[in-house]
């Protein structure tokens, strides 16, 4: 063991000395990711489009319609019309992020907002989803507020009552109070509403607790939680750092292919082949070098992924054997890679030209669910789609164990297999 | 402590080494002598067991083929064609194979410092292999197979492209691993380095063991007679002897307006050109 590591230290140095094969190995990788994350997310992080929410209508009363209508032309979500039923089930499937429900009865109590029960909404959303649960909170309340369009200029009319009450000396003894008191509230509402306004989602959780400090709050919101059955990526960086882990683990497939054709023609694996190490030896140290390279330069994409770009794997241990079995996948590759080419160059021109096919083919530039369905089915045959299957189902797509193993055993086979084939190739032509 | 019997090499059509045998005592530099083609480096690698043999068997000091890892190990060898890691230092390079034979800590790096040392590469060590000319290389190559203090250390042509004075380096080395007691194989096709480096020498043509002998008796048996030449006005008188300082005694007193002497004593070169009828350097 201490000789193969003494080879996959000397190859792992070589490979920080090497810039193009850095380059490809680390750099290109990051970038992609940051790039195209940037690119999908609409120039910012988070949400372009508003969270998608379907709206369930159990009351249809006029005022229950007219709300359901202000929901729909509100901006920061994209509300639709639905029944209850196909509502849970999107939800569930992840399609929308929440439904709200008018039970019946909303019209009724909506119209004495200030007094009496208050108006009950339901809404259903992932518990997971706390940021969207809490910006919806804030949206409906804002909604429950439409009747006054324009609450500044109704707190000025309510001032100038107060006003011509007190100037009038009319009348105004028994109103004061009230008056007094709607007008500190509408103050209060202008102030929710300009932060609303600022903050975006964070001004949904002002508006919750801002509901407190009105002393009243005239919409009650009952939540449900929908588990969702599988979960979408929370942010375009946990589909384009898969992918960019996967570019990374190409570029080290790549490099340690094309070093094992290097030492080839330059004589130094002649000169490992007369020491006393046995071939074998000397191919398991190119793989724990290769295998390592994969592992680092997946750890630190993910740093970055974590760090920079707040992307949360579902589960850390699953990541852990995605990278594993995609370190094990691509160890074979590159095998099969040292075997393509007789020169440095022949080897790169044509181990590039395969790792970007596969990368086309398996989700590496296009991501697979954007795909017209029948690249999508001929995808299987990348490894690069089972790579990045495998990191995205600890990443987002919240893979059971059972789940996982599939891709994983998928690159585990792709590696046993290229790694066989590869090393029979390679002591054929020694 | 290297044996040879009846090694045979064929690539294709083509014989490299044909029928090889011969037993290399411990101790001595053995010399490997040959023009290109010769089947020297085809020798050295089923030596080194880099190449199989298609007939015939090769013994490392009675221990077995060097296709077994631990024979390997009682072998020293410097590739005719440079065997370095370009990005890597002098001192990596050395301490990177060095590793591979089991070098640790102290032991290693006072190895790798006493070779840097001896090579005259010290002060070059901590720069990239790539950056060096080719003498350096020759030496940093020659270096590496020192490392774990091998019994049989193999130099495949290991003045190859090197100015006089890594030469002069190269043959201190040498001469330095026979003081040791090791035994060295050095293979050429410069039949000056045989000479003066080696206490037998083997001359090989197209795969072939034609002679095998120590060079003064190789010279004595094939380099025929001197030839002493001598420049008159009228021409170029040629005298072939046994006894040049003679010869040239008796030709000066017959031709006194003689304006030049050249005695030609036989030499590998002669013998070489005795035994296949073309110089070495064509
Ligand atoms: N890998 C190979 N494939 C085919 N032919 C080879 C191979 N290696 C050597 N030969 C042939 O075998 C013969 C002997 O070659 P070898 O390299 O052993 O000669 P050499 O004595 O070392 O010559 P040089 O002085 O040029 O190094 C040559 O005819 C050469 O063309
Ligand atoms: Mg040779």
């Amino acid at each position: 063991m201490g000789a193969i590591w003494t080879l996959a230290l000397k190859d792992l140095r070589l490979l920080l000395r090497d810039k193009p094969g850095l380059f490809f190995a680390l750099f290109f990788p990051i970038l992609y990711a940051v790039f195209f994350g940037v690119v999908f997310s609409g120039g910012g992080g988070g949400d372009g489009a508003g969270i998608a929410v379907l709206v369930v209508d159990e009351d249809q009363t006029e005022s229950s319609r007219s709300f359901v209508d202000g929901l729909l032309a509100l901006d920061g979500m994209e509300a639709r019309r639905a029944d209850r039923e196909t509502a849970t089930a999107r939800v569930r499937k992840g399609d929308a992020t929440a439904y709200v429900v008018l039970p019946q009865g909303f019209g009724a109590a909506s119209r004495r907002m200030l007094f009496g029960s208050r108006a009950t909404l339901t809404i259903g959303v992932d518990p997971s989803r706390r940021a969207e649960a809490a910006m919806l909170h804030g949206l409906l309340t804002k909604q429950a507020f439409a009747p006054m369009r324009d609450p500044g200029a109704l707190r000025a009319q309510v001032k100038a009552a107060l006003v011509a009450s007190a100037a009038s000396g009319q009348d105004g003894l028994a109103m004061r109070p009230f008056l007094v008191a709607l007008e500190q509230f509408l103050g209060n509402v202008v102030a929710t509403t300009e932060a609303n306004k600022t903050a975006g989602a964070e001004g949904s959780r002002a508006a919750e607790t801002d509901g407190d400090a009105f002393g009243f709050q005239p919409l009650r919101i009952e939540q449900e939680s929908v588990v969702r059955a599988r979960r979408g990526p929370r942010n375009p960086f946990a589909i384009t750092f898969p992918q960019g882990i996967v570019w990374g683990i190409m570029g080290c497939a790549a490099a340690f292919g094309i070093s094992l054709v290097v030492e080839r023609s330059q004589g130094t694996l002649a000169r490992l082949l007369v020491s006393p190490l046995s071939q074998a030896r000397i191919l398991a140290g190119k793989g724990l070098a290769c295998f390592l390279a994969v592992v680092s330069v997946s750890g630190v994409l993910l740093l970055v992924a974590v760090v920079g770009f707040s992307v949360r794997p579902d589960s850390w241990g699953l990541l852990a054997l995605g990278i594993a079995a995609n370190g094990i996948g691509f160890v074979g590759i590159m095998m099969l890679l040292s075997v393509v080419g007789k020169t440095e160059q022949s080897a790169g021109g044509i181990g590039w030209a395969v790792l970007m096919v596969m990368a086309m083919l398996g989700g590496g530039m296009i991501p697979l669910f954007a795909m017209p369905s029948w690249l999508r089915g001929v995808s299987s045959i990348s490894p690069v789609k089972w790579a990045i299957l495998s990191l995205e189902g600890a990443l987002w797509r919240d893979f059971t164990l059972a789940e996982m193993l599939m891709p994983c055993a998928v690159m585990v086979a792709i590696g046993a297999v290229s790694f066989t084939a590869g090393t029979m190739i390679f002591r054929r032509t020694l | 402590m290297l044996t040879f019997a009846g090694l045979t090499k064929r690539f294709g059509e083509n014989i490299a080494v044909r029928e090889l045998s011969l037993e290399i005592m411990p101790g001595e530099v053995f010399g490997l002598l040959g023009p290109n083609g010769a089947g020297k480096t085809t020798t050295i690698q089923m030596a080194t067991g880099r190449l199989a043999p298609d007939a015939g068997s090769v013994d490392v000091r009675g221990l077995g083929a060097p296709t077994r890892t631990e024979v390997r190990a009682a072998l020293g060898v410097a590739p005719q064609e440079l065997a370095l890691y370009d990005h890597l230092t002098g001192r990596e390079n050395l301490a990177f194979f060095g590793r591979l034979y089991g070098l640790r800590g102290a032991a290693l790096r006072n190895r790798v410092d006493e070779l840097l040392e001896r090579t005259g590469l010290a002060d070059r060590a901590g720069d990239r292999a790539k950056t060096y000319s080719g003498g350096m290389k020759r030496r940093l190559n020659f270096a590496a197979a020192l490392l774990h203090e091998p019994s049989v250390v193999l130099l495949d042509e290991p003045t190859a492209g090197v100015d006089p004075q890594s030469r002069l380096h190269i043959f201190e080395l040498v001469a330095e691993q026979k003081a040791a007691g090791r035994t060295v194989v050095y293979t050429t096709h410069y039949m000056e380095e045989a000479q003066r480096l080696c206490d037998r020498v083997a001359i090989m043509d197209h795969g072939r063991l034609l002679a095998l002998d120590t060079v003064s008796a190789l010279v004595a048996g094939h380099g025929g007679q001197s030839v002493v030449r001598i420049e008159t006005a009228d021409g170029e008188v040629r005298v072939e002897t046994d006894d040049a300082a003679a010869a040239v005694a008796a030709q000066l007193k017959q031709h006194p307006d003689a304006h030049g002497i050249h005695v030609d004593r036989p030499d590998l070169e002669t013998v070489f050109l005795a035994l296949t009828g073309r110089s070495l350097r064509d």
